[in-house]
């Protein structure tokens, strides 16, 4: 990949908590335009990944380096309960540079959120928080994106409206990394799929015309292998 | 980034967290209940045949300020743990900085809120005449408070991420106040005895020096909070 291309590089990459290791020695290149799709069971080491890569914690040894802003959807939603739609994006606006009142209409608007937007989120089920948390993530327009479990919770409207968007990035050129295990839907965005292991990555393979069949047999022959 | 930018983003994170209180009330109605609480307290405990009010009335004071504080400070990260607000914050290109200056901003309006709604009841309680004191109290006022939101905010970010951080703050907070309370203690016993300028003077450089010191370590020392 030629180096301009390249959105993220991991090098090495080792993280531990106390004695115990989560990942071990992830090396990975990411391009820009890409999409890669982390598979791996629960405690692989995917979140801790996916929060190197964001810069919200450190490798204990390896070096990651990111070319890019980046922007991030994980488990929580990373916004405020007693704030409304609108006051949560205009808050997250402000921080980056952003004016607040017609970015934050439109991307609520982006989300099918526009409707709700004077409601507390207390208020919201977890698919409108998951999509309100996509919304933020994606207001400074990130060139690399990252995604925990992005459809978790979502409607097939919802699961349809975040496919689509992550798409058009794709195509606009940003680089996603998403660990799922809903592979079936995300497959046809992804570019290339990693198996995280025990917290070991095997080198991401490139999906083309591969059937989500043929993606899981893949991943537990690597889990098999691990063993 | 520019200095700009970071007051934009200082104050942005301020006028976020007074407007949660704002929408909540939760901290600010347990502040003044605790603050009417320990006012009343002191009072009855006291028996006016041999104690003074002047004896005990700048003592009551600032227990009640120090520990209604508390709880708003204990509360400034408490938010940011909610649905790991703290790592969209870290997310912006906000400064760590920039958002340790607008939580202690937003503090300091939190408990200098507090601190006046219990002046009055402070006054009621002890009967003192300082309408003429008061711009010298609340220099005092100012001036201690800066000094214990600065550590105290600092400590909130340290112990937020343990399990206990509620009781952990009061454990840690309290040895670093003891300095600037006690300063506040004196001065606002001076002031209420109506003592010249001079006699102050000494305390008031003692609470500048802890104002300085408390708020360029807690800046200094903030980024290593965020460390997992």
């Amino acid at each position: 990949m030629p180096l301009s291309d390249v959105a993220v590089t991991l090098r090495e990459v080792s993280r531990r908590y106390g004695h115990r290791p989560v990942l071990q020695d992830v090396s990975l290149d990411i391009g820009f335009g890409e999409v890669v799709l982390l598979m791996g069971k629960n405690g692989a080491g995917k979140t801790t990944l996916l929060r190197l890569i964001a810069g919200l914690a450190r490798p204990n040894s390896g070096s990651i380096e990111r070319f890019g802003s980046v922007g991030m959807v994980a488990h929580h939603s990373m916004l405020y309960d007693a704030l409304t739609a609108s006051q949560n994006l205009a808050f997250f606006a402000r921080l980056h540079g952003l004016p607040s009142g017609r970015v934050v209409h439109a991307a609520l608007e982006r989300v099918g959120l526009a409707a709700v937007h004077d409601q507390a989120i207390a208020t919201f089920s977890r698919g409108m928080l998951q999509r309100l948390a996509i919304a933020r993530a994606l207001l400074p327009e990130p060139e690399i994106l990252l995604l925990d479990e992005p459809l978790s919770g979502l409607d097939d409207t919802g699961t349809t409206l975040v496919t689509d968007m992550l798409k058009a990035l794709r195509d606009r050129g940003c680089a996603v990394v998403i660990a799922s295990h809903q592979i079936t839907e995300l497959l046809p965005l992804g570019t290339r799929v990693g198996y995280l292991v025990r917290g070991r990555l095997e080198t991401p393979e490139v999906l083309t015309n591969k059937t989500p069949a043929e993606v899981l047999d893949r991943y537990r022959a690597a889990v098999a292998r691990e063993r | 980034m520019s200095a700009s930018t970071f007051v934009r983003a200082s104050l942005a994170v301020a006028a976020k967290d007074l407007a949660i209180e704002w929408k909540t009330k939760t901290a600010f109605v347990s502040s003044m209940v605790f603050a009417v609480l320990v006012l009343a307290v002191l009072y009855f405990a006291r028996d006016p045949t041999s104690v003074a009010t002047i004896d005990v009335a700048p003592g009551a004071l600032w227990v009640t300020f120090t520990f209604a504080a508390m709880v708003g400070l204990n509360r400034a990260f408490l938010l940011e743990r909610e649905n790991r607000a703290m790592d969209g914050l870290l997310l912006t290109p906000a400064p760590p900085t920039a958002i340790f200056v607008g939580k202690v901003l937003g503090n300091l309006v939190f408990v200098g809120v507090v601190e006046l709604a219990s002046v009055p009841l402070f006054i009621l309680f002890y009967d003192l005449p300082i309408g003429a004191q008061l711009p010298e109290l609340l220099l005092v006022m100012v001036m201690a408070t800066v000094a214990f939101v600065a550590v105290g905010t600092l400590l909130s970010a340290m112990v937020v991420r343990t399990r206990f951080s509620e009781m952990m703050l009061p454990v840690l907070l309290l040895p670093f106040l003891v300095p600037p309370v006690v300063g506040a203690v004196q001065l606002t016993a001076r002031i209420l005895l109506d003592r010249p300028l001079s006699e102050l003077a000494g305390w008031l450089k003692l609470l500048a020096a802890f104002d300085l010191v408390f708020l360029t370590l807690s800046i200094l020392l903030f980024e290593a909070t965020l460390e997992e």
